[in-house]
This record gives C-alpha cells, structure tokens and sequence, in this order.
C-alpha cells in the first residue's frame, strides 16, 4: 500500500512537473511569436514538412474513412429504412469529428515524431547549445516556426480531410449502392452547417497546437543520447495521441452543445 | 578579461562545481585539464552563459554575465566563439550556411556571407566543401567547418571543448596548429578544455588543473611539467595510482 501511494505521488508529481513545463514554453513561444523578427522562410519551409508531405497520407485516410463510413451507415440505416441519410451521418461525421481528429492523429505520427526526433537529436548533438552561443534564440527559431505551421496546417489538412471523405462517401453510396446522387447530396447539404465545419476547423487548429507544442517541449529537453532521442519520440506521439483524444471530448462538449 | 569567482554548480545531489577562481587575461590561451567528468564542460558552458551558476560570478569585461538578461547576454555572446567537441554543425545546413550562420541572421545577403566563408574555410585549411552538407563531412573535416563558424564574425574570445578528442593524433596535431595559428593571426583569447596534455602543453599560455570542483593548480606548461602538485602530477603522467581516485576502480 505504502509503495503504491509512493509510486501515485510520484506519478503526480511528474505529471504536474512536465505540464509546468508545457505552460511555460508555450508562455515563451507566444511571446516570441509576436516579436519580429518573424522566421517567415522557416515557418514557409515547416509548412511544407508539415503540411504538403502529409497530404498523400492524409487523403487516403479522409476517403477510406469516408467510403467505410458510408458503407456502415448504409448497412445499417437500411434496417429501417433510413438510406437516404447516408450523406448526412457522412458529412456530419467527417466535419465534426473525423476530419479534424484523424488529421491531428496523422500529422502526430507524421510530422511530430520527426520535430521529437529532429529537436531531440539537435540536442544531442549540443547544435541547441550552439544556436544559443551564435546569438540565436533556440526557442524562436526552431519551435515557434514548427508551432504556427502546424497551428495554420491542421485546418488546411483538415479541409482537405472533410471534402474527400464526403466523396468518399459518394462512392459507396452511389457508386456501389446505387443510391441517386441528386439524393446524396441534398442530404449532405441540407443538414450541414457551416458550423459544423467551422467548429471542426478550431478543434483542428488547437489539435495543430497542441501537438506541434508537446513534440517540440518531448525533442527540446531530450537528454541521454540516441536512447533519449527515441524515448522523446516515442513520448511525443504518445502524448500528443491523448491529448488529441482527451482534449476532442471537452472541445466538443463545448463547441457542440 | 574573463574573470571566475566562487563558482558553484551543482546537478541534483552532483556538486560539479564548488568555488572555481579563474582569471584570463586577454590576448592569453588558457587550458583547463582535468578528468572525465571533473566538470570542465560545465565550466565552459557558464563562461559564455549556457549555464547558470548556484553561486558566484563570470565576469566579462567588467560585466557579470550571470546577471545579464536575454538580449544583453546574446549581445555578450558576439564577443565569443566556441568551437563544440562534436563541431554541433547544423545538418539541415550546408557547410557555407553553417560558417556564415550568425551573418546570414544579422541580414547579409547570401553571396557575400557565401564568399566571407569560404575565406574563412580557406583561414581552416578546407577548400571545395562550401557546398557540401555536413553528414558527408570526416570528423576532422566537421571540426575545421565548426572552427571556421566559430571565427566567422570575428571574435575576442574563442572557447574549445576538447578539441581533439576523438580524432586521430595528426588531425589532433593539425587542430592544435589551427588553434596557435588563430590566436596569433586573430589575437583572440582562448580557453580550451581537454585531458590531452600533448595539446594542452602546445596550445597553452597557462594551464589549470580543475578536480573535485576547483582549480587545485596552475601554471605556464613548462610549471606543470615539473610540478610537484601530486594531482597534477597524476594527471600528466597519466597514472591509475595516486590521489585521484577513479570511481569502482581500486589501485
């Protein structure tokens, strides 16, 4: 009993320790974001890392998603008769809660273990400690350009993610089920609102955040060599997956209700 | 110029420092030795702000850069150059862009930092890599490029960790060489690390031995060599017996 109060205790005080720590980079990274200069060439070069590289990954996800949502809905809303609203659950399903969290989910395993990696190794190898004695502000430099990309990225990717699962969606629907697609897509519009999509755009943006500021704070204080590195990455997506899903919960009890 | 007072560093229950004086003049080339572990690293890194001490003073030109915000230590930090045991070249960088870093950051234009570096690789003895990216660099090779950023916008100071650890003993020679020659052509001041006494005796002015926290002696190289300071004695003779204990190793 005694050893597992000890080893709870521990536990919160790591955990209170290491979301501390979270708060004040993010209390640093805010700040240096607004103090020109501004890493625009660095920030464009995250974008495309982040963003671009993640596309093809992201697309075959959003249409398979899609295509299985549509398959399941149509499978089972035919039991009562309800197969016309197959476009809805589709449309419904990918702007408020697939699109954004798969997304965050893929560029977390994509580009978050390469920033945990990258950071990680850069720290290693002291080239952090070397940007601090060449003058340059590590922070500034290498976080803040890695958080506003993935910040601006996530709801580009997560656009992306909604519209190619709704055709998705199409596909079976129409396609396989022969359902008419004048109905198709008046039930994807008729009960669609834009606050849907919208609502799904700022739980992306703040999945972007979230992830891109726990993978970078996971590389950033790396320590132990090649072993710490893979501990950091392995960490960043782990933590960065939570935060996703724990954080979805709450975003969307707020948003939604 | 540099000057050390009652330096204290301590790591969790890891007294790395405890009470380290030094005093570097400029234009002189101190060597600091002492053991893996012996905390020299730690030292240098507080010499150019990395570190923070517990207790104590780095001064620099009358300033205590201990008590420096952001902006003023980095204003500090132009007055430095350090050269880092593994040349911590950037790898997302080519070679030019590593040298010509800090000028590229100050707003030059990338054709006159390209041909200020490549002056400066020439300055280290590399001709022909500027575009080469440092994964496909030697060891020696990477240490030269670091050297050649180290010096790009001109330091007063020039910092070595261990410069020739891990190289082999010519390349080692051809570093030291390098070392002398920037101190003469530059007339920089330096302060290097390392427990290579063959380097320590070619580079330094003055030597000082740090163990157990302090600098226990110091001296011109050719005082080291005959001291009777049994540590130091130790030390340079490389010898497993003595007063210096190794840690699970009895002798």
């Amino acid at each position: 009993m005694y050893r597992f109060l000890a080893l709870l205790g521990d536990v919160i005080i790591r955990f209170t320790e290491e979301t501390g720590r979270i708060i004040v980079l993010l209390g640093s990274v805010l700040k240096e974001m607004l103090v020109p200069p501004f890493e625009g060439r660095n920030t464009i070069k995250q974008m495309h890392e982040i963003g671009v590289r993640s596309v093809p990954v992201v697309l075959i996800t959003a249409i398979f998603t899609g295509m299985v949502l549509a398959l399941q809905t149509f499978t089972s809303f035919k039991r009562f008769g309800a197969e016309s609203m197959v476009g809805s659950v589709v449309a419904l399903s990918m702007t408020r809660e697939m699109g954004p969290v798969l997304t965050g989910l893929i560029v977390a395993g994509r580009a978050g273990a390469a920033m945990a990696a990258e950071l990680g190794t850069m720290r290693v190898t002291e080239q952090i400690d070397a940007l601090e004695t060449l003058a340059t502000n590590p922070v500034k430099y290498l976080i803040v350009p890695r958080f506003v990309s993935s910040l601006l990225i996530l709801p580009s990717l997560t656009v992306l993610a909604d519209i190619i699962g709704i055709l998705g969606g199409y596909l079976i629907t129409v396609g396989l089920f022969g359902t008419s697609s004048v109905v198709y897509w008046r039930r994807t519009w008729d009960y669609l609102y834009l606050e849907d999509v919208y609502n799904g755009l700022i739980k992306a943006c703040f999945f972007g955040a979230a992830m891109a500021l726990v993978s970078c704070y996971k590389g950033f204080y790396t320590r132990g060599g090649a072993e710490g590195v893979g501990r950091a990455t392995t960490g960043a997506v782990v933590v960065s997956f939570m935060t996703i899903l724990i954080s979805d919960y709450f975003l969307t009890a707020w948003l939604f209700e | 110029m540099i000057e050390i007072m009652d330096l204290h560093k301590s790591f969790g229950e890891n007294r790395v420092l405890q009470g380290v004086d030094l005093r570097v003049e400029r234009g002189q080339s101190v060597v600091i030795i002492g053991g893996s572990g012996s905390g020299k690293s730690v030292l240098l890194k507080h010499i150019i702000g990395l570190l923070i001490p517990d207790r104590g003073s780095v001064i620099i030109d009358g300033v205590d850069i201990t008590k420096l915000d952001r902006k003023h230590l980095y204003e500090m930090r132009r007055k430095f150059g350090m050269l880092f045991q593994g040349a911590a070249l950037f790898d997302s960088m080519s070679v030019w862009e590593n040298v010509s870093f800090v000028l590229l950051r100050s707003g030059m234009r990338a054709r006159e930092a390209k041909e200020i570096a490549v002056e400066d690789l020439r300055r280290v003895g590399l001709s022909g890599v500027e575009d080469m990216m440092p994964a496909d660099l030697s060891g020696g090779m990477r240490k030269r490029v670091g050297l050649a950023r180290a010096i790009v916008h001109k330091p007063e100071v020039l910092l070595y960790d261990e410069p020739t650890t891990g190289i082999d003993p010519i390349l080692a020679d051809a570093i030291n060489d390098l070392i002398v020659k920037m101190r003469e052509e530059l007339k920089v001041t330096s302060v290097a690390i390392t427990h290579d006494m063959h380097s320590a005796y070619k580079i330094a002015d003055r030597i000082a031995m740090l163990y157990q926290g302090r600098i226990v002696h110091e001296g011109t190289p050719e005082e080291i060599r005959n001291t009777e300071n049994e540590i130091v004695r130790q030390f340079i003779t490389g010898s497993a017996r003595g007063p210096i204990r190794i840690e699970g190793v009895t002798a």
